[in-house]
């Protein structure tokens, strides 16, 4: 088991690698990190921009590939991922994003597949009739409606909301307040601010879940063997949950990897409305500030994700399918 | 049942099936009257009302987007600075203005024909990709299947979104570029279908037949593997225009797609983000063709796979 973990993780770290790299070199020639340098006054002469651009290994008259050896050999001796254009540490960026970005990915991933999953177990097993149309219906809604849409009318919703109360229970902005002081209160505030993103990210996620899961358990509900569990006494539920689903659910665990990039694509847009400081954000904001070096390290980010993501189904997958054996 | 005889008209449903094929299909196409395979399709799929529905709302989209512009005397660029975050209504302004004094309906006709042109043209030229990328794939079998499936992974694990961010924000948002590397990027889960069909098309009688007469492997795939999953590529054409309209709203939000001066549904979502409460039309406005019309392509999408499918159950017989 742990050598077939190590196997899949070593092709994915190949993968990773190969991605971030391409991304290196696609972003120096997009990006050009000079532009931080020439709105300010008094006006630097392209030497002067050039000699402050090589104190962070972004000098555009060096060798691509020097820049690229020097990039390298910082990230694989004492994993430094570089500076930004204005001298700003990547690492330090990086290392409290991942987390505010990870809880909230984590958190509607987890929630998406749970409702999604049930959702298509519930409605499968009530083909065509009310409850199953108006699932689908909304279904097909959540899933054909834009990340930026789903977020924003969560924001309207909640202002509604709040103002209706006449107080600000659902807070829309930032991930945490910034007078809070303690353990269990900082906890508290996190929390309660987390609850608008993880819901809209949830949306626009979990339909994906429910179509496919409802039309695989359709294809296998009235087949031999779960005929076979019915005969031997078990409850249709029981049939259906034990027999029908453990099958169906496979490709199901396999969509889960694929649909990570979507969702993070969904993190970036949900960030930016929230004014969440995660790596969805970081993404935005390197981009329009031509920073090389973070463009890259949110890639990675992307790219490690979606490792995850299938090494986790993998295993799921394992479980599950009794003809796979991998010891 | 009768989609797969032609010539066996709607006055022969009453026939058993075991009596059909009993049938001269030439005697029965005299007699009763040919269905066409077209007559057939737009049959099927009218009987499926949502998808019906979803024809109706893309037919008045468009027709919104080209006609819409005669029924106001504002331009999208021009501003009214006597007149800045009107309500709809006021001051001759049909749906209100945004921030700079831009009429709302003026923007929303031209943004809806951008978001339109881009999603209908990348779709179109990913579609045409995928379908003649995954048919040949399937076609040469071997080394070169291996080569060109190795490739699509590749492409696959890039980090597509950023790269598209980056090419698109490097060129200021001119929504050419913007349909090129939209493109470039987003043919590759396509033709990993495709190719999956086509590697059953390929042990086919007609496509040997081809072989063994001498046809040039491109015109085999052009003349004989392409029209033969025609009825996929449709699909996902439609499906393509769906998920290519989420795509450019998602970078135009961002600010890395559609740019001022232009104006795409998604950089008007953007304008709205923040007057959501004072100027809430700012946003529903937008929101709400987007939605309509990632909604009715979808639709349209479902109807057309249960009516060109033989097998479907869903549309009824015949």
């Amino acid at each position: 088991m742990l050598r077939y973990i190590a196997r899949k993780a070593v092709g994915w770290f190949l993968m990773i690698v190969v991605a971030t790299n391409l991304t290196y070199f696609l972003a120096n020639a997009f990006l050009k990190p000079a532009s931080n340098y020439t709105a300010l006054r008094p006006p630097r002469t392209p030497a002067e921009i050039n000699h402050s651009l090589a104190l962070y290994n972004l000098n555009p008259d060096k060798p691509i590939i020097d820049r690229w050896w020097h990039w390298i050999s910082g990230i694989v001796t004492h994993f430094d991922w570089g500076q930004s254009p204005t001298g700003g540490s990547v690492n330090d960026q990086v290392a409290y994003r991942i987390f505010v970005s990870g809880q909230l990915v984590l958190a509607s991933t987890i929630l998406a597949i749970v409702i999604g999953v049930g959702l298509g177990v519930y409605t499968a097993s009530r083909q065509y009739k009310a409850a199953d149309r108006v699932w689908q219906g909304l279904s097909v809604l959540s899933f054909n409606t834009p990340s930026a849409v789903a977020s924003l009318a969560v924001v309207l919703v909640a202002i509604a909301l709040n103002q209706s109360l006449g107080s600000t229970l659902l807070p829309v902005a930032g991930a945490q307040s910034p007078d809070v002081a303690g353990f269990w209160a900082v906890l508290g505030s996190r929390a309660t601010h987390a609850i608008l993103p993880t819901i809209s990210l949830t949306f626009i996620s979990y339909a994906g879940y429910h179509l496919l899961q409802r039309s695989l358990l359709l294809d296998n509900i009235n087949s031999d063997y779960v005929r076979t569990a019915r005969s031997k006494g078990l409850t249709r539920k029981q049939a259906i949950y034990r027999h029908g689903l453990r099958t169906s659910i496979i490709p199901v665990a396999t969509q889960v990897a694929f649909a990570m990039p979507a969702l993070f694509t969904g993190a970036v847009i949900t960030e930016t409305v929230f004014a969440w400081h995660g790596m969805g954000e970081y993404f935005t904001k390197t981009i329009s500030t031509n920073d090389v070096h973070g463009v890259v390290a949110v890639a990675a980010f992307g790219a490690l994700m979606t490792a995850i993501g299938a090494i986790l189904a993998d295993l799921v997958i394992v479980a599950l399918d009794p003809r796979i054996r991998v010891s | 049942m009768a989609i797969n005889m032609p010539g066996v008209g709607p006055d022969a449903e009453g026939l058993s099936p075991a009596a059909a094929p009993a049938e001269d299909p030439a005697k029965a196409a005299r007699g009763g009257g040919r269905t066409s395979p077209l007559k057939l399709y737009a049959r099927r799929f009218a009987r499926n009302k949502a998808a019906l529905l979803g024809l109706v709302l893309f037919a008045l989209l468009v027709f919104f987007s080209v006609f819409g512009r005669f029924l106001t005397h504002w331009n999208f660029t021009e501003a009214d600075f006597t007149a800045l975050t009107v309500s709809p209504g006021v001051s001759g302004h049909l749906l209100g203005t945004n921030a700079a004094g831009n009429d709302v309906y003026a923007q929303l006709v031209h943004g809806l024909g951008r978001s339109l042109v881009i999603a209908v043209t990348v779709s179109l030229l990913t579609t045409a990709i995928a379908g003649l990328f995954g048919t040949t794939a399937a076609y040469f079998g071997g080394k070169v299947e291996r080569a060109m499936l190795g490739f699509v992974h590749f492409l696959l694990i890039l980090p597509s979104f950023l790269i598209i961010a980056l090419v698109g924000t490097h060129y200021r948002g001119e929504w050419q570029v913007l349909v090129v590397v939209l493109t470039l990027f987003g043919w590759m889960l396509t033709a990993r279908v495709i190719w999956s069909l086509a590697t059953s098309l390929r042990e086919r009688e007609y496509v040997m037949a081809a072989r063994f007469m001498g046809v040039s492997p491109m015109r085999t795939i052009v003349r004989h593997l392409v029209p033969n999953i025609g009825s996929l590529l449709i699909v996902t054409f439609t499906l393509g225009v769906a998920s290519t309209v989420q795509a450019e709203t998602a970078l135009s939000f961002i600010g890395f797609g559609v740019k001022q001066p232009d104006v795409s549904l998604g950089s008007m979502l953007a304008d709205g983000q923040n007057t959501l409460s004072t100027a809430p039309w700012l946003f529903y406005l937008p929101a709400a063709l987007v939605v309509l019309l990632t909604v009715a392509m979808a639709l349209i999408g479902d109807g057309l796979r249960d009516a060109l499918d033989p097998t479907s159950q869903s549309g009824g017989r015949a």
